[in-house]
């Protein structure tokens, strides 16, 4: 599983850095970053909710294979 | 005819949503209409109202299939005034351009620099108000902190100040119905925009505020100036009735449930989760509308072209379908932080990254000084058409390490 940043679109809000902060942190300029690419097995839980959370829908998720 | 042929009518509820009464405790209303269906017809305002999480989710999710642009209003006078000037109300191409132009001075990184400043502000604030003992959680407290701060951020000039929260509750009351409190706002709001639109020509909003910022981008010719004046008022109102509300509810649900408020003292660290459970709890605004720009169906309901859509957004925060036991106060929540009580999408609120600042800083200041707080006197609902919070909250705090 791979999640991309609409960079257009985020605002720094957050939300997903709270919700999974192993795979989500802040880049200098306060917007979203993540932090595995491909995501862990083990956190794509935690990624999943912090993707829901994403006030504005700059997140979204590609399934692989 | 076979079953399967038939469609099942859209449920229709033809009772008045913006009566005192529901006003000040719509929840049990919600629940009847979420159980009426996921969309219903609502007869007494002509329009359809969405009642749970999902559908209400897909709405918002959806700008161009359910579009902002004819106006998010529940009355035509309110959508005509607004459609295409206010960044609530556009689409598309235009709507991202404002909403750069408007958000990149608001967002959480625009205002990281705000934070020791409104945190200090918040400790001196609450540190009086323990002192005091028994204080209104609306007048003295919810009030407080936005009216220091949002102002200043928007360059208002202090000779302004005086009716801010007067206009702003018209503009408010003119987003709903065209009832009483629709048409009673109508001064206000001519007032409010009258006076926007002069800081906009005159060059009297600070400089270096984010108000001059829409100013000076219109000077720019990066938007066009006959937007301003609804643009700055699009700061100001939202970034102080909405903040207000949360911040009022956060404190009559401390207060009620001693518990969660222990909880809260003991783990600091769940306060930004607290404060989404408060949002969701009892989302501050009420409902907006959406126009379907396509025939579509909704949760089983058939949409016309054109057909108006509203989002009871403090219903879908209490759909048992999303949120288990939905009623209940929990600031440990799972998925609390999933609530729309900001909306969702491209025209979730812009200021919640300031909303968060402010009532994160006035929660972990009583966290640390306040081990109860009480209930001391008869507390009142207000009755906005929009904005769902509190009028007046008296209250008594026992201090605490």
């Amino acid at each position: 599983m791979r999640i991309f940043v609409n960079q257009e679109r985020c605002e720094g809000h957050g939300q997903c850095v709270a919700a999974a902060a192993e795979v989500f942190a802040f880049d200098d300029d306060g917007l979203t970053v993540v932090l595995q690419d491909p995501v862990n097995p083990a956190a794509e839980g935690a990624a999943r909710a912090a993707v829901r959370r994403c006030p504005v829908d700059a997140l979204h998720i590609e399934e692989q294979g | 005819m076979t079953q399967s042929s038939i469609q099942s009518p859209t449920p229709v509820f033809d009772g008045d949503l913006f009566t005192d009464d529901v006003l000040a405790d719509p929840y049990a209303t919600y629940a009847m209409l979420r159980e009426l269906g996921p969309v219903v017809w609502l007869a007494a305002h002509d329009t359809f109202v969405v009642t749970r999480y999902r559908e209400a989710r897909t709405v918002l999710a959806s700008p161009d299939l359910f579009c902002s642009g004819r106006g998010v209003a529940l009355n035509d006078a309110c959508n005509q005034q607004t459609a295409g000037r206010s960044l609530i109300a556009t689409d598309g191409d235009l709507h991202s351009r404002l909403r750069k132009i408007l958000a990149h001075n608001i967002t959480p990184r625009a205002i990281r620099h705000l934070e020791t400043q409104i945190q200090t502000q918040a400790d001196a604030l609450i540190s009086d108000l323990v002192a005091r003992r028994s204080f209104d959680a609306v007048e003295d407290l919810a009030k407080s902190l936005p009216l220091s701060i949002v102002p200043d951020l928007v360059g208002w000039p202090a000779d302004g100040r005086d009716n801010l929260l007067q206009w702003a509750g018209a503009t408010f009351n003119f987003l709903g119905p065209l009832n009483d409190r629709a048409l009673d706002a109508v001064p206000d709001v001519v007032a409010m925009m009258a006076f926007a639109a002069e800081m906009a020509a005159g060059g009297r909003l600070m400089p270096g505020s984010v108000g001059a910022g829409v100013v000076d981008a219109a000077a720019n010719g990066e938007l066009p100036p006959d937007r301003v004046a609804a643009l700055i008022v699009g700061y100001l109102a939202p970034s102080l009735d909405t903040t207000i509300s949360a911040m009022g509810s956060a404190l009559w649900l401390a207060a009620t449930h001693p518990e969660q408020w222990e909880l809260l003292r003991r783990q600091p660290e769940l306060i930004p989760n607290a404060f989404n459970e408060v949002v969701r709890l009892e989302s501050p605004i009420r409902i907006f509308s959406r126009v379907a720009t396509n025939p579509t169906s909704l949760g089983g309901a058939s949409l016309a072209e054109g057909a108006r859509i509203a989002v009871l957004y403090g219903s879908a925060n209490r759909d048992p379908l999303q949120f288990p036991d939905p009623d209940s106060f929990t600031i440990d929540r799972a998925n609390a932080g999933e609530h729309l009580g900001f909306g969702h999408g491209v025209h979730s609120c812009a200021g919640q990254g300031l909303a968060r600042m402010e009532t994160h800083a006035l929660l972990s200041a009583m966290a640390t000084s306040v081990a109860r707080i009480e209930i001391a006197g008869p507390a009142l609902r207000a009755t906005n058409n929009l904005i769902n919070g509190w009028e007046r909250l008296p209250v008594r705090v026992v201090p605490g390490n």
